[in-house]
Parts: structure tokens; C-alpha cells; sequence
């Protein structure tokens, strides 16, 4: 007995959806938000290729629970969540240490105000330089679009909790683009 | 709704619309200014994230070089650096030992002792393991009891045993290492051998087994995905 070829269209080693059904409609919206989960990963992994691996496996195993999407128009942040899920598996597996940029983020420390392209790249490194527990919120809540009860309930904390790493995460970003720091709030709980 | 409250909500939710918050915001000047500002920094923010991070790092990079005093000597000195290292790297990287590669899957295989212990695995899951790292295996799946898509090296690559006549076989599929004959080595009382392989090279662990002959079947019977169809 032969293995059966695969009963799906997988992800190649180029990131590519082929295979027989390369035309179908599901696919072809996987491949279209591809670009946006890598983007999403590069900012949770801060590295490229790690990104890659993580959207790679994330797709496979979004195919493999295809079943679950009922609708189409919930494929991006449904595909953005398992991206999450994934990157926090690799990260607990590994425990990676991802901080591949810190010495270039060195040279632009101090106070800068957000007005020239240098100064927008200066913001990248500090969100890059946010610890994940801030990172990851705001991310999520930016470029995933997610609401605050939506980011609690995927990070399994309480909204009070994700609201204070909001805040944290924006107050940081605020006073390394020189403004003043609000002061600091007490903590919004923890696990929900 | 009181200020340290509004400030949070603000933090947090620089757009939010909330009923409480605007009503604070109508009577707070200081809680308006710091939202005026917030709001400010959340554009910068979404404009921030819309790029990937390191695209930012080499565009960044780029217009610091640029905006620096232009030192004469600072292209040379570059390309002499860049050329420098690329020896070294290279240098490097022929004379590395294999034997980092035989001792890595070695150390891979102690990790995940139970998968000697494996029965039998669906064609499904042997399907992901391949897959995931672009290869296919023409083998009787019933012979596989063990089949995981493993972190290695900085790849995803198939983890797989293969009962044989002399008893499990350890394969580890990896496309993207190369070797350029077979190696065989002898570590923490197994015997193993890395084989080159139609992509990158196959690695094949037994506890008393025939590697060799395990990894002639498999460089036969693995074959490499198209990357894009």
C-alpha cells in the first residue's frame, strides 16, 4: 500500500498553496491574506523566517479545520488566531530568545517626536523592544482589529487586564516619542 | 468616570467612543490633551505596523547611512567588512564539522523517546509531517509508527520511524541540509548515517540496525513537492 496523497492542498517549502484545487475559492483566500498573516507573525516573532514557519503551519492547520470556517468574510481573523496559537506553541516549545534588532534599536534611544521616516522607524523598534505580554495585545488590536473582549478571551485574561497592557504598551511607545509617561495604573487582574 | 480611569480607556482604546469617556472629555482639558496626543501617536502606530518589521530595519538602516557625514574611506572599509566576513562564513562553513549534524539529530532523537514507542500512525498524520516541509515518501504507510513535523535547525522537517525487519528506524528528512557523501557516525549507542538526498539529505538512526540500508531505500522513495504549482 502506497500513502495516499495528500487529501488537501498543503504549503510548499515557497509558501505556496498548490496542488489540485489551487483554483478554489478557499484558497485562493488563504493565499490572498498570506501576505497580512506573515506580516502579523514577523511582529509577534520579529524574525522573518520564523514568521514564514509559523504562517506555513498555520494554514495547514487551517485547512485541516476548514470545517469551521462558516463563513468567509471570518477567514482573516480566524486565520490571524491560529497564527497567535501557533507562534505562542513555538514560543513556549523553544522558548525563544528573538531579540535580533536591539543593538540597531540602541543607536536610536532618547526622545524623538514621530514626524520623519526616520523617526517612524524609531517607533518600529520600540514596539519591536515591547515585551510580548505588551506587544502581543496591541498587535492584535491594530493590525488584527480585535476588540478588547476579543483579545482577552484569545490571551485567556480578564478585558481589565488586557486594557492595562494596552494602556502599558502605548505609555511606553508615548514617552520614547518624548511625550510625557501617564502615570502608571494598577494592574487589571490576571487570568480570566 | 474619574481621570485615572479615562486615561486608561484612552491608553487602551485611543477611538473609543464610549459615552462615559466623552462626557469626562467635555468637562477635562487635561484628559482632551491627552487623548489629542494619543490619538496622534495611535496614527503613527498603524502607519508603524503596516510595514514588516525587519523591511523597516533595512529602510531604517538605509536613512541612517544616508543622513551620516560621507567618509570617503567608509565604502571600501564596507565592502573589505563584507568581504571579510563572507570568507570567514565560508571558510566556516567548509571546514564545520558534520559531525555537529549527526551529534544535533542524535540529540533531537534522545528529546522524543517516545516516539520509538509509537504503534501506528494515520496517513494523515504521515501526510502532515511530509508535507509541511515540501516532500512526499513513497513507502507502505503501515510500516511508519511514529510521524511528527519537528523544529530542527530552523526548519520544520518529518520525523518519522520505520519498523524494519532488525527493528525501528529513526528518519529524519532534511531538505535543508546537505552533505556530499554518506556519513556515518556512532553515538549514545546508536548507529547512524546521514545520506545526501534528493532535496538536501536523509538522516537514519537504528539501535543495532541497518542504517545504510534503511537510507538506500529512502533516498529512493523520497521525492521533494513542487514548490509552486
Amino acid at each position: 500500500m502506497r500513502n495516499p496523497q495528500p487529501e488537501s492542498p498543503v504549503l510548499s517549502v515557497g509558501g505556496r498553496l498548490p496542488g489540485a484545487d489551487s483554483g478554489a475559492p478557499l484558497t485562493r483566500l488563504f493565499e490572498s491574506l498570506r501576505p497580512d498573516l506573515v506580516r502579523f507573525a514577523q511582529w509577534l516573532a520579529r524574525d522573518r523566517a520564523i514568521a514564514e514557519d509559523i504562517v506555513q503551519e498555520s494554514l495547514l492547520r487551517a485547512w485541516r479545520s476548514r470545517e469551521a470556517l462558516k463563513d468567509a468574510s471570518a477567514a482573516r481573523p480566524w486565520l490571524l488566531t491560529i497564527v497567535r496559537r501557533e507562534h505562542a506553541r513555538l514560543y513556549e516549545r523553544k522558548r525563544l530568545e528573538l531579540v535580533p534588532l536591539d543593538e540597531v534599536a540602541e543607536t536610536h534611544a532618547g526622545p524623538v517626536s514621530v514626524d520623519t521616516e526616520d523617526d517612524l522607524f524609531a517607533l518600529r523598534h520600540a514596539i519591536m523592544r515591547l515585551p510580548l505580554e505588551y506587544r502581543e495585545p496591541l498587535v492584535l488590536q491594530v493590525l488584527g482589529g480585535f476588540s478588547t473582549e476579543e483579545i482577552a478571551q484569545e490571551l485567556s485574561l480578564s478585558a481589565s487586564a488586557v486594557l492595562t497592557r494596552l494602556f502599558r504598551a502605548r505609555n511606553k511607545l508615548r514617552v520614547i516619542c518624548g511625550l510625557s509617561g501617564a502615570p502608571d495604573v494598577s494592574d487589571g487582574g490576571g487570568a480570566a | 468616570m474619574n481621570c485615572e480611569h479615562a486615561r486608561l480607556l484612552i491608553g487602551a482604546e485611543p477611538r473609543s467612543s464610549a459615552p462615559e469617556l466623552a462626557q469626562h472629555l467635555q468637562t477635562c482639558a487635561a484628559c482632551a490633551q491627552f487623548r489629542e496626543e494619543m490619538l496622534a501617536l495611535e496614527a503613527n502606530i498603524e502607519r508603524a505596523l503596516q510595514q514588516p518589521p525587519q523591511a523597516a530595519v533595512q529602510r531604517g538602516a538605509g536613512s541612517r547611512l544616508r543622513s551620516a557625514p560621507r567618509q570617503p574611506w567608509r565604502p571600501w572599509a564596507l565592502a573589505a567588512s563584507v568581504l571579510f566576513a563572507s570568507v570567514a562564513v565560508l571558510t566556516l562553513w567548509l571546514l564545520r564539522p558534520t559531525d555537529t549534524l549527526a551529534h544535533d539529530v542524535v540529540a533531537h532523537v534522545q528529546a522524543e523517546p517516545e516516539s520509538w514507542l509509537g504503534q501506528q500512525v494515520s496517513a494523515q498524520e504521515i501526510g502532515h509531517a511530509l508535507n509541511g516541509a515540501g516532500v512526499a515518501l513513497d513507502v507502505t504507510s503501515d510500516k511508519i509508527t511514529y510521524a511528527q513535523s519537528c523544529w530542527f535547525r530552523g526548519h520544520y522537517v518529518p520525523h518519522l520511524v520505520v519498523q524494519t525487519a532488525q527493528g525501528p528506524a529513526t528518519v529524519l528528512i532534511l531538505r535543508h541540509e546537505q552533505v556530499k557523501g554518506p556519513r556515518n557516525f556512532h553515538e549514545a549507542g546508536m548507529n547512524g548515517v546521514i545520506v545526501p538526498a534528493q532535496p538536501g539529505s536523509i538522516a537514519v538512526l537504528t539501535h543495532g540496525g541497518n542504517a545504510d540500508l534503511v537510507a538506500r531505500q529512502m533516498q529512493q522513495d523520497v521525492r521533494a513537492l513542487p514548490e509552486s504549482q
